[in-house]
């Protein structure tokens, strides 16, 4: 056999072996990050290896099929979100054949329209992967033309849309036209600015030191560290007798140092479920698509019967990657300190186990990793005073703003406050802030002035607002007609 | 068939379609289905624009309606109503739409916005107490389209369109047509 012949075997095989790698890896199982298109936006790269979780259609389905299954998994998600913030574009509000035209223009029908994935060179903020005058598309023509039902828009670029603290395509709950009108005029910090929630009893715990010493001479120290005993006696977890069994032996299991997330979340369900929500705690999500099994794999493919030898081999040397647990600092794609990479995202990384403690989890514990503008400038910020005189007893509960104050807002459920563990539930577009959190102190047109200024944003609300929206006073002006007839 | 027949016959029909999610049959005018299915749709709004807003907002006072119905915790609006059926049919099925559109609609959605509605609407406006029917072909299928006037049915609504700040006409009365109830159905396959 003359070299040349063998050369071109060594080749066939070589690229036989290749290409089926690849089908594998496509079609039953293995690791197919090296096939991954392009990066995905925001916190998508959480489930980049879990590719299931948003193509669920079936292998070489029609493109249409595919283009429904894909969106239909968008709301999987972002359903819930969608619902609470009174959606101004929803699906439904363009399934009807009258709005055929615009399904040439940009059709509102798919998510993916708007948000395409694996196009990082083309994603702009909020993960949009249209131009930012994407509006001019709808409402620029005919009976639409906003700058013709609106003369104060008259002039206006539709690049500043939704760019300029006015509108918004999702949630406009605190932006829509009367709600400007029934909240303009008011002093821009409320007389007595309180987040009621906030002061409202916490569990029952002992009040003082007095109080942990009695009780713990009381009972068989359960630690053999002193200091973690007296910290867990000062906790609700000891009123109400949960003890060192109950989280580290749950169930009769056999001891752990460090009992994982579930033993949190038997109890803390409402927590746990909001946490999985948010980028935190995401990897926890439900919806989030296991490994592929083989054997259901080999099926599909018309290997009803496949010889458990082969299903086997393909478990051990072509496994599909496991989904991490939990998210880790390293991977995150936002501004986080470097000393705290290895770190991964648990009930622990915020809340002290055995202790609570209020200023830990609601601003140490953030610090600890993020490293960005905002973060960085709290500690000098007026709501941190607040927040340290409200701790130094110099102020009355509820009045200290911490960074879960406003990205983890609590509201009262049978007297007690629940705080949102889904710290991203507010955060983008920053207006979907406003009502849950700003309104209950400041007034809508500070707020919305606060949050469309980049430069007080990133030093965390240092100052007043440079810049001012006008959308309130133009509000008003419909309403308010002036001589000239400014009502349309 | 008698008419009585055809038409227990054609309910019968619109129910398979809500539910089974098929298409009108042939053996069933295109019209008829469509007349029936706004015989119930106007029906039920004129009840809830009668009996729920105009008494409780407008005679008695207890409450009011509102476009913002829960920030203000207020009534739905009965366009309002009407349009939340129409999406809720939209979710559950294909077979036919619906659509409230008026010349001088308040929310400029609403305005006509294929050539058969301009058409349509305007007829509906010149010819009081007439339909009027087509069909037209919208994102590649043909469809079955009925135009049936909607009569401002109560005070409340000539005096909400005639007050509101963005509505184009304030001269309605009681009676005048307002818009137009729109019914869709594919007719291909």
């Amino acid at each position: 056999m003359s070299r040349t012949v063998l050369l071109w075997g060594l080749w066939a095989l070589l690229t036989g072996l290749g290409a089926s790698a690849v089908f594998a890896a496509l079609y039953i199982n293995g690791d197919r990050s090296v096939l991954l298109p392009g990066q995905t936006a925001g916190a998508h790269h959480q489930l980049e290896i879990a590719c299931e979780t948003c193509h669920t259609a079936e292998p070489f389905a029609s493109q249409a099929k595919v283009q429904k299954k894909l969106n239909k998994t968008c709301v999987t998600c972002h359903k819930d979100e969608l619902k609470a913030g009174d959606d101004s574009h929803p699906k439904k509000k363009f399934t009807n054949p009258r709005m055929a035209a615009y399904w040439e223009e940009v059709d509102g029908r798919f998510c993916t329209t708007c948000h395409a994935e694996h196009v990082p060179e083309q994603t702009q903020p909020m993960m949009v992967t249209l131009q930012g005058d994407f509006c001019v598309s709808c409402h620029s023509k005919g009976d639409q033309d906003v700058r013709k039902n609106r003369e104060s828009h008259a002039g206006l670029g539709f690049d500043t849309c939704a760019s300029a603290g006015c509108h918004n395509y999702h949630d406009n709950r605190a932006l829509y036209e009367d709600f400007l009108v029934k909240h303009s005029g008011k002093d821009w910090l409320a007389a007595h600015p309180v987040v009621e929630a906030a002061a409202l009893p916490t569990a029952a715990k002992p009040v003082d030191q007095q109080e942990i010493a009695t009780y713990l001479a009381a009972i068989e120290a359960p630690a053999a560290d002193d200091a973690i005993n007296h910290d867990w006696a000062g906790s609700a977890h000891a009123v109400a007798n949960v003890t060192c069994n109950s989280c580290h032996a749950a169930e009769d299991t056999a001891w752990t140092d460090h009992p994982d997330q579930g033993v949190c979340a038997d109890c803390h369900k409402s927590a746990a479920k909001s946490f999985s929500l948010g980028r935190h705690g995401m990897r926890g999500h439900s919806k989030i698509s296991k490994p592929r099994d083989v054997e259901k794999r080999l099926k599909k493919l018309g290997l009803p019967d496949a010889p458990e030898f082969l299903v086997s081999a393909i478990e051990t040397y072509l496994a599909d990657p496991s989904q991490p647990e939990v998210m880790t600092v390293q991977e995150a794609r936002v501004d986080l300190k470097a000393e705290a990479h290895g770190e991964g995202m648990t009930c622990n990384s915020c809340h002290l186990p055995h202790r609570e403690e209020p200023d830990h989890s609601a601003v140490t514990a953030c610090l600890t990793c993020h490293n960005d503008d905002h973060s960085l400038s709290y500690l000098d910020s007026p709501h941190h005073n607040l927040w340290q005189a409200e701790l130094t007893g110099n102020a009355v509960p509820g009045s200290g703003v911490t960074c879960a104050t406003c990205h983890m807002p609590q509201s009262e459920k049978k007297g007690l406050a629940v705080t949102n563990h889904n710290q991203n539930d507010n955060l983008r577009p920053n207006e979907k802030m406003i009502r849950s959190v700003c309104l209950t102190c400041h007034s809508l047109e500070f707020a919305i002035d606060a949050l469309a200024d980049p430069a007080l944003v990133s030093s965390n609300f240092s100052g007043q607002p440079t810049r001012h929206i006008e959308s309130i006073d133009w509000a008003l002006k419909r309403v308010e007609p002036s001589e000239q007839g400014a009502n349309q | 068939m008698t008419s009585y027949a055809k038409k227990i016959k054609a309910a019968v029909l619109c129910g398979a379609m809500a539910v089974g999610g098929t298409s009108a049959s042939a053996e069933m005018e295109y019209q008829d289905v469509a007349d029936l299915l706004h015989l119930v749709m106007s029906s039920d709004r004129t009840v809830y624009t009668r009996m729920i807003v105009n008494r409780l907002a407008v005679k008695e006072k207890v409450i009011t309606a509102s476009e913002h119905f829960e920030d203000d915790k207020a009534l739905v609006l009965p366009a309002q109503m009407f349009r939340f059926g129409a999406e809720m049919v939209a979710e559950e099925t294909d077979a036919f739409s619906y659509s409230l559109l008026s010349l001088w609609p308040i929310n400029k959605q609403n305005a006509p916005s294929t050539d058969l509605e301009k058409e349509g609407l305007e007829y509906l406006a010149d010819n009081p107490g007439e339909n009027f029917y087509g069909e037209e072909e919208l994102g590649g299928t043909t469809y079955f389209t009925a135009f049936y006037p909607d009569i401002s049915v109560a005070e409340a609504c000539s005096s909400c369109h005639n007050e509101h700040k963005d509505s184009p006409r304030t001269d309605f009365e009681g009676g005048d047509v307002m818009g137009g109830v729109v019914i869709r159905i594919p007719m291909d396959g």
